[in-house]
This record gives structure tokens, C-alpha cells and sequence, in this order.
């Protein structure tokens, strides 16, 4: 369902609505957040809706309904930040499968699995609540919902504009590709920490989460999914270590051998000589290479990529990358 | 996708090499990169002041211009070696200076009281008030206007690591989307500008709530009530000592390493590339006055 047919209330409390909403699309949303669209558009951006609520304290209240294209779009925004307060706001509840492209199977909650199937990587929340933000997670809407000062009621009210949004709603599962990674929280050796997962597209936002190159040089895109995670192991008596796996699904194996060259060519240009048979080698055996930061490992398969980077040893790394389940 | 070892990566910034990468790969004529000596700022040293007070935001975090004035002053005496705000001003700017403040106006934007006191005190040292104008936008014409004060608010930037000191010129390009992604190395250049050369006579950054992540997009959960100014002449020493602050706080806010990420390679390039300062904080004299809880440098 798209964002428009979401009906917000004229009056709540003593704030009113100020108006009918603005409409930002791809062509003007630069003027609406000159140095954030990007974020966005990286995510399949469609259009947005800019509702503003004021009360006679001068608290307004922005709500912001941002239509992606699908509901993968709209959680890869929210799992960029799973800090916050987890509140419920309702819905239509989980649905099986889901009806947008990338949407996984089963009613699971997240970080739980059904006997049998293998377990979510991510937080259950849909809405996450702090300081008078409200960020929700609905199908293909991603709703931000900001105070501009936070006061009494100001969360109550907040929490009611968010359920009259998702009211009526689907709730479909993550992507798919978050089931690309193998194991509960608790599977030893290294530990992997859900608030940490992410999903997304762009390498615009990969190096927000872990910085490799201002170039795209694993050659993401608006048709590439990736799922980035972190790992942490907390030896007795040592220090605590930790290491992340990006796995990137590519629309053909084609596109994962060239998003792998040009990853060892820019990256690991010593490698660079082995372009071709040996680093392009679908399904063959993972490459482990110790660079300035640690380790990394690397293995293709079909159309996918599995990366382990930043990781403290070669057998570390050997165990992070094991965790890709992209055969 | 480039296929060349030029490209800067995150190895590039562990081995130090991000300058001798950046000088191979950004293109422009000499004169944008800042060949000629003290190429894009007033000469003068890599100090940087602090000045915090505790009593410059009230509960409901609006600022007290009171103080502020007084933060004002600790911070011009500080960089100019004056005794008062009045001769520090003058210091800087002759009675015959076109003045152009330079502002933040967009999400985390430079408080209007910080504007206001600015303003105030400048026509109090005798600048009259119609040769001091509000000079942020690409429609601003620079010609007339002989000195700039950069006042941008603090806070990082989830495209280009900062989104503070450097990048605040950017619509003086004309074309800011020129200055994204892997381009953002280039934002030093704009400084360098014929409109834009040495007129910078002073940065001021509005550290009185700094955002450490998300920005510019604003989400209160990373904004902090820092309740500081931070200014000095030398831009790049400005932006390094204001990212240290930023990433301080977001190591304390995780409870461990949060790196800021992008790294912000904007700043690398202003000081190898185009010559406008020191990011080296062992090379930065950091004076700090009033409130310390949580200085984080």
C-alpha cells in the first residue's frame, strides 16, 4: 500500500495539522534535504510526504512518509540504526512471505526461528523511538516522525501518529538475503550482534558502515543487495575482537566475477595479476589475504560475494567467512 | 568503476598514504590546488580555541546571547592575542571591510543568536552594520565583499565523514554535486576559488549542540548540548579539532571504537592537496577556556 492512501489525523491532542502535505519526489528532493537524498534515492526512493503538526507551544511535530519501492527498501533504512527504544505500534501482524521483491518467507520474529528454518539476523523491531524520533518500518513506507523538542505527552502523541500509520498495514518479513548468513547469536566462536546488521544497495552507504573506497569499487547498485554484519568474540583474558562479513547478491554470476575484480584490483592490488581464472573462480576454493588491518577472506559463488574484512587472523577470518551461506 | 591502483581506500588512510594518492588522482590546474603558498586562507598559526560555558543553553536549549557574547570574546582574544573583543575584531577585519558571514542553514544550522551577537559586536568595533552581510547560498555575489568569517555548525556528514568547516563553501561552487562521493576530496578546491581566496579571515564553528552521526539529516538521538565555540584562523586545524570532539563522543555514546566513516577525506586533501592548513593535531596549539565536563579533547 502506498503511502497516500495512509490517513493521519486533522487534530491530536493540541497539535493540528498545518496543511496538506508536501510532496518531495526524486526531482526535488535536494532541495528538501540538500546532502541526504542520496541516502534515499540509494534505496529506491519513489516519493515522500511532509506532513507538519503545530501546537500553540510552538512544539511542531514533522511527520516525514517516505514511499520506497518496496518493503526490502524500507527496512534496509530502518537497519541502519537499530538503536532506540523498540515500541509496538500494531499493524496488519507478520505476514508469510511477502509481497514485495526480496521479502523472505515465514512468520518468524527476528533473531527466533521456526524448527528447522535458519535464524534471523536481525532485531524484531519495526519501530524504534528516542528523543522524540520516531522511525517505523511499514511494508514499503519508511516513516520518521520528529518532535522538535521533546516534553510531556510529546511521545505519547508521536506513538499515536505512528500507529495510525502502520493501522491497515502489511508486515512482511526481511529480505531474503538476511537468511545469506549463517547462525544464531549464540554460535561460537564469534558471536554476532543482530543491532549490528545491515541491508542495503549502495556502496554510498556500505561506506557509511565500514569504509573500503569513496570509489564503487565492488560495483554495487541499485540491483545489488547486500547484507553487512559484525562479529565479535570476547576471548578469556583478551581483548575483545571483532570482524564484519558483507555478503552481496549480484542480478548474475557475470556481475559478482566483475564486482570481485575490481574489489582485488583496487583493493588488493597485489592480487590484481591473478585477475581472471583465479580470483574470478565461481565456487572455487576462499581467498585469505592479511593486509594492514588484519585479514580479510573473500569466496565467490554464483551470484554471490561473501567478504570478511577486518579480521584479526587468518583462522578468524576462515570462521566468518563460513558463516556466508551462499552456496 | 575505476581499474586503477590510484584509487584511495581504506588502506590508503591506515598507511598514511591518502595525500600521495590524492595528489596523483585529483585533476585541476596548480592554481586550485593550492601551489602558491597560504594558497586559500589568511597566513597565520594552527591555533585553535575553545571556549564552553555551561550557562549558554537554558533547559529548554535555547541560547543565552549574554554569554555567548562572552564566549565570543574569549575565543577572538584567544586566536588574536587581544585583550577584547573590539581590538580582536579589528585585528582581523579594517573599518573598510565588506563582510560576509557564513553560516550553516541547513539541519543543525548556526544558531541566529551566534549570528546576532557576531553582527553586534562587529558594529560595535566599527564596522558599519551595512558592510556586514549574510553571505551563505550560491546566489551570493563575492566580488564586493572582502572578508569572510566561516561560521558552520558542527557536525559529521554520512557522504563526506564532516559535513563542517570545508565543506561550508560548497555552494560557492555553483555546482555542489560536484563535491559528492569521491569528489568530496575536491571541496578544498572551492576555497581556493578567485572569489573566495584569502578572504577567510576567521572560522567559527557553532559547537553549542553538535551532531556526531546521521547528519545532515538530523536525529536528536546524536546531538549533544557541547555548549562550545570553537574558532581559529588555519580552517583545516579548525575541522581537525572538531572532529576529534565528534569522534570522541561517538566512542563514548557506543562505549567502544565508532569510527566516523566515511573518513573525511575532504580534509586530507585541503591540507596535501590544497595547502589550506594542518589537520596533524600534534601540530595544532588547542587553548581551551571555561567549562571542561565532557571537553573531549
Amino acid at each position: 500500500m502506498p503511502s497516500d492512501t495512509i490517513r493521519l489525523p486533522e487534530k491530536i491532542d493540541g497539535w493540528r495539522l498545518a496543511g496538506p502535505p508536501r510532496r518531495v519526489d526524486a526531482a526535488n528532493i535536494f532541495d528538501y534535504m540538500n546532502g541526504a537524498g542520496e541516502l534515499y534515492l540509494s534505496y529506491h526512493f519513489d516519493h515522500l510526504l511532509v506532513y507538519e503538526y503545530k501546537n500553540d507551544g510552538g512544539n511542531d511535530i514533522l511527520v516525514e512518509l517516505y514511499d520506497m519501492g518496496g518493503s526490502r527498501d524500507a527496512f534496509g533504512l530502518l537497519s541502519l540504526d537499530w538503536g532506540g527504544e523498540t515500541v509496538e505500534l500494531g499493524g496488519r501482524g507478520r505476514e508469510e512471505g511477502g509481497s514485495n521483491p526480496g521479502a523472505g518467507s515465514g512468520t518468524r520474529s527476528a533473531t527466533q526461528s521456526d524448527a528447522g528454518a535458519a535464524p534471523l539476523i536481525v532485531p524484531s523491531s519495526r519501530a524504534l523511538y528516542g528523543e522524540g524520533l520516531l522511525r517505523i518500518w511499514s511494508d514499503g513506507v519508511y516513516a520518521r516522525i520528529l518532535a522538535s523538542r521533546e516534553g510531556p505527552g510529546v511521545r505519547e502523541v508521536i506513538l499515536r501518529l505512528g500507529k495510525a500509520i502502520v493501522a491497515e498495514r502489511a508486515d512482511p518479513a526481511p529480505p531474503e538475503l538476511v537468511r545469506a548468513v549463517v547462525g544464531a547469536a549464540t554460535d561460537p566462536p564469534w558471536t554476532l550482534r543482530p543491532e549490528r546488521t545491515s541491508y542495503f544497495y549502495s556502496h554510498l552507504v556500505l561506506n557509511s558502515l565500514y569504509y573500503l573506497s569513496h570509489e564503487n569499487i565492488l560495483g554495487l547498485g541499485p540491483d545489488t543487495e547486500a547484507v553487512m554484519v559484525t562479529f565479535e568474540k570476547d576471548p578469556e583474558g583478551g581483548a575483545k575482537r571483532s570482524a564484519r562479513l558483507l555478503v552481496i547478491k549480484y542480478p548474475d554470476g557475470a556481475q559478482a566475477a566483475n564486482g570481485l575484480t575490481g574489489f582485488v584490483e583496487a583493493y588488493l592490488p597485489d592480487l590484481s595479476g591473478e585477475s581472471g581464472p583465479e580470483v574470478r573462480r565461481e565456487g572455487g576454493s576462499p581467498r585469505f589475504v592479511e593486509i594492514e588491518d588484519g585479514w580479510i577472506g573473500y569466496r565467490m559463488s554464483g551470484a554471490y560475494l561473501a567478504l570478511a574484512l577486518g579480521c584479526p587472523d587468518e583462522e578468524a577470518a576462515r570462521q566468518v567467512l563460513a558463516r556466508a551461506a551462499i552456496e | 568503476m575505476k581499474k586503477t591502483n590510484t584509487v584511495v581506500t581504506r588502506r590508503d588512510f591506515i598507511r598514511g598514504t591518502v595525500g600521495a594518492t590524492l595528489g596523483a588522482t585529483l585533476l585541476g590546474p596548480d592554481w586550485l590546488k593550492g601551489k602558491e603558498a597560504g594558497a586559500g586562507v589568511a597566513a597565520g598559526s594552527s591555533t585553535v580555541v575553545i571556549a564552553r560555558d555551561q550557562a549558554v543553553l537554558d533547559e529548554g536549549m535555547h541560547a543565552d546571547k549574554a554569554v555567548l557574547r562572552k564566549m565570543l570574546g574569549q575565543v577572538l582574544t584567544g586566536v588574536t592575542g587581544e585583550t577584547d573583543t573590539k581590538t580582536a575584531w579589528l585585528k582581523l577585519f579594517g573599518p573598510k571591510d565588506v563582510i560576509g558571514l557564513v553560516p550553516t542553514p541547513f539541519m543543525n544550522p548556526t544558531h541566529d543568536e551566534l549570528i546576532e551577537v557576531v553582527t553586534e559586536t562587529l558594529v560595535e568595533a566599527g564596522v558599519p552594520a551595512g558592510n556586514i552581510r549574510k553571505a551563505q547560498g550560491r546566489s551570493v555575489d563575492l566580488a564586493p565583499i572582502t572578508a569572510l568569517v566561516c561560521m558552520p555548525g558542527l557536525k559529521a556528514h554520512w557522504l563526506t565523514g564532516t559535513g563542517t568547516v570545508i565543506k561550508n563553501y560548497i555552494l560557492y561552487s555553483g555546482a555542489p554535486r560536484n563535491y559528492h562521493y569521491a569528489d568530496s576530496a575536491k571541496l578544498g578546491e572551492i576555497w581556493n576559488l578567485p572569489q573566495v581566496k584569502g578572504k577567510t579571515k576567521l572560522v567559527l564553528v557553532d559547537a553549542l549542540r553538535p551532531v556526531c552521526d546521521k547528519g545532515p539529516q538530523f536525529d536528536p538521538r546524536y546531538r549533544w548540548p557541547y555548549r562550545g565555540l570553537i574558532a581559529g584562523i588555519d580552517p583545516v586545524a579548525v575541522e581537525a579539532v572538531g572532529l576529534k570532539i565528534i569522534q570522541a563522543k561517538r566512542d563514548e555514546m557506543r562505549g567502544e571504537p565508532w569510527p566516523l566513516q566515511p573518513p573525511p577525506i575532504c580534509v586530507e586533501a585541503a591540507e596535501k592537496v590544497y595547502k589550506l592548513g594542518t589537520s596533524d593535531l600534534a601540530k595544532i596549539d588547542i587553548k581551551t577556556v571555561g567549562w571542561t565536563e565532557g571537553l573531549l579533547v
